[in-house]
């Protein structure tokens, strides 16, 4: 397999947009091309990861996409893999250029879906899940997450108050991300008091529904070196399982197989362990699923990360950071720009642009995107040259 | 959801799952290749209708057509055989709705279209023994 860099990524705010997905895709891309330093004409192919297009009335984003670029030859099509739709537009973009089918490609996620009610919402993200047999029974994202975190306090003991320092330390990190959608300092107390969605999780247990993009260009030695570009990033590993997808079909409710999975064949690539890593951007849609993303990357031990939140150990300035940018909890969840959008924080982190938030002396970081209940799980180890 | 709903009726009306004839395994719903042995020898299997909850909700937000039940309980439960179902819970005491309660499965209306279109029947769970 070829080596392979990321040369830009760029993000828009998220939040409410009034902007289309269309519109929020095109200011995305247009931005990492610069920050790449290319011409658009350079990029040879592009994935587009956008769930809810039809929320909107429009799919097959990627030639109107290419067409406001200038470059409408340049084949494009949807990645679709629900909230792990941006992790693998990613992983297949990455096997094309590794695999010297191409030298540079262009990754771009985008969503709007803050047009649609909160019923319609629910709706939609259901069907990214097994809609027939668990939403029809009426169980939403957040009833399958509750059902999730029950099943982990049940095992391990975890409280409420725990998950909700996951909160806290997110929407501490979120205030220093000015393009984070939800932008306000929050304590235990305030999660503890928050609206019950679905019991034990309440309002600020859960991410948003956003709207945004993110876009990320990766390129080939080869194309580096023909061009004379300085190689800032290079990507280490990437892991792409998948896993039931149902949550009922799966042996343990407290873990996602596709996690553990995804993260061996990423960190097994990289030559690397967890130990090795200077911060991580997880897929935290609810609380529960950082306490769990954590244990299953093998980061803290079955039980215990949980207690390694609540003691700071993953705060910007902790042992290991765990979502500096916010999160899907404090900076959005713009589902087909979630995974893309963690692959921008760490281009900032390791170019030392992350302003306030910036992890000391970040060199190796690693992302990990989840679609549904773990059905899909994507994960990347990113590192400065 | 009509068209799917119809066709897949014999699972919602008896919880039809399948059985792997060479090593016996279960699952709901139903597979083409078993999971365990892949195996192709593959037949319909009527789940059981008693079970355990392993983990449960009461959610205070609603899929559509469930408006009117706010807040509901939601189950996850392990059947006698073993094999795993999501149900709705109904006619029991939220008190009652804890992890290892014994629960039975009962027909009701699931959904309905409108006022006047098709009314969807299926599996709902109750807890018999707390
Ligand atoms: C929790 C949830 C139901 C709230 O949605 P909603 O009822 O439509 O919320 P609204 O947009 O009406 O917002 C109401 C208020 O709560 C705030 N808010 C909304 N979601 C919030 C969240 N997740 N955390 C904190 N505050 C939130 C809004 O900013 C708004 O505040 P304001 O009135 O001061 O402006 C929704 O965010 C949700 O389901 N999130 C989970 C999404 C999900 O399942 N993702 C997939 C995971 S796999
Ligand atoms: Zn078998």
């Amino acid at each position: 397999m070829n080596k392979v860099f990321l040369i830009g990524a760029a993000g828009t705010a998220y939040g409410k947009s009034n902007l289309t997905a269309r519109d929020l895709s095109m200011l995305a891309s247009k931005h990492a091309i610069e920050n790449a330093g290319i011409k658009p004409q350079d990029i040879q192919a592009s994935f587009v990861a956008n769930a809810f297009g039809m929320a909107e009335k429009q799919g097959h984003l990627g030639p109107l996409l290419m067409s406001s670029l200038g470059i409408p030859h340049a084949p494009s099509s949807t990645i679709e893999a629900a909230c792990c739709s941006g992790g693998s537009a990613f992983r297949e973009a990455y096997v094309n250029v590794a695999s010297g089918f191409y030298d540079v490609m262009l990754i771009t996620g985008t969503e709007k879906v803050s047009h649609l009610d909160t019923l319609t919402a629910t709706t939609y993200f259901a069907y990214g899940g097994d809609y027939l047999f668990e939403g029809c029974s009426g169980a939403s994202f957040p009833g399958l997450y509750a059902a999730m975190a029950r099943a982990h306090m049940h095992e391990y003991g975890t409280t409420e108050e725990e998950l909700a320092a996951v909160a806290v330390k997110n929407h501490n990190n979120g205030m220093f991300n000015e393009k984070a959608h939800l932008q306000k300092k929050i304590t235990v107390d305030d999660v503890l008091k928050s609206p019950v969605v679905a019991d034990p999780l309440k309002l600020f247990d859960a991410c948003p529904f956003s709207d945004g993009a993110a876009a990320a260009i990766i390129a080939s030695e080869e194309f580096m070196n023909r061009n004379g570009l300085e190689k800032k990033i290079s990507i280490k590993g990437s892991g792409r399982s998948g896993g039931s997808g149902s949550l009922h079909t799966r042996e343990d409710m407290s873990s996602l197989e596709s996690t553990i999975r995804a993260s061996r064949e990423a960190l097994g690539q990289a030559g690397i362990s967890v130990k090795d890593l200077d911060f991580a951007e997880v897929h935290d849609c609810f609380t529960i699923a950082e306490i769990i993303a954590m244990e299953d990357l093998g980061i803290f031990e079955k039980g215990q990360a949980s207690k390694a939140v609540v003691e700071g150990r993953t705060a910007i300035n902790g042992e290991i950071p765990i979502n500096p940018s916010g999160g899907l909890k404090s900076k959005g969840h713009p589902v087909g720009a979630t995974g893309v959008g963690q692959i921008v924080e760490v281009f900032d982190q390791l170019t030392g642009n992350s302003g306030k938030r910036q992890v000391n002396d970040a060199r190796i970081g690693l992302t990990h995107n989840v679609g549904a209940t773990g059905g899909s799980c994507a994960v990347h180890i990113f590192e400065r040259e | 959801m009509s068209v799917s709903y119809w066709r897949l009726r014999d699972r919602y009306y008896r919880i039809i799952g399948s059985i792997c004839d060479s090593c016996t395994y279960e699952s709901f719903p139903k597979f083409n290749t078993c999971p365990k042995c892949k195996s192709h020898d593959i037949s319909d299997k009527e789940m059981p209708n008693t079970g355990k909850i392993i983990s449960y909700t009461l959610s205070y937000e609603s899929m559509p057509g469930f408006e009117h039940e706010l807040p509901m309980s939601i189950g996850l439960i392990k059947l006698d055989n073993g094999v795993n179902i999501v149900s709705q819970l109904v006619d029991s005491e939220v008190e009652d709705i804890k992890i290892n309660a014994t629960v039975k499965a009962v027909f009701r209306k699931i959904n309905a279209d409108g006022n006047s279109g098709q009314i969807y029947y299926g599996y709902k769970f109750k807890v018999i023994n707390a």
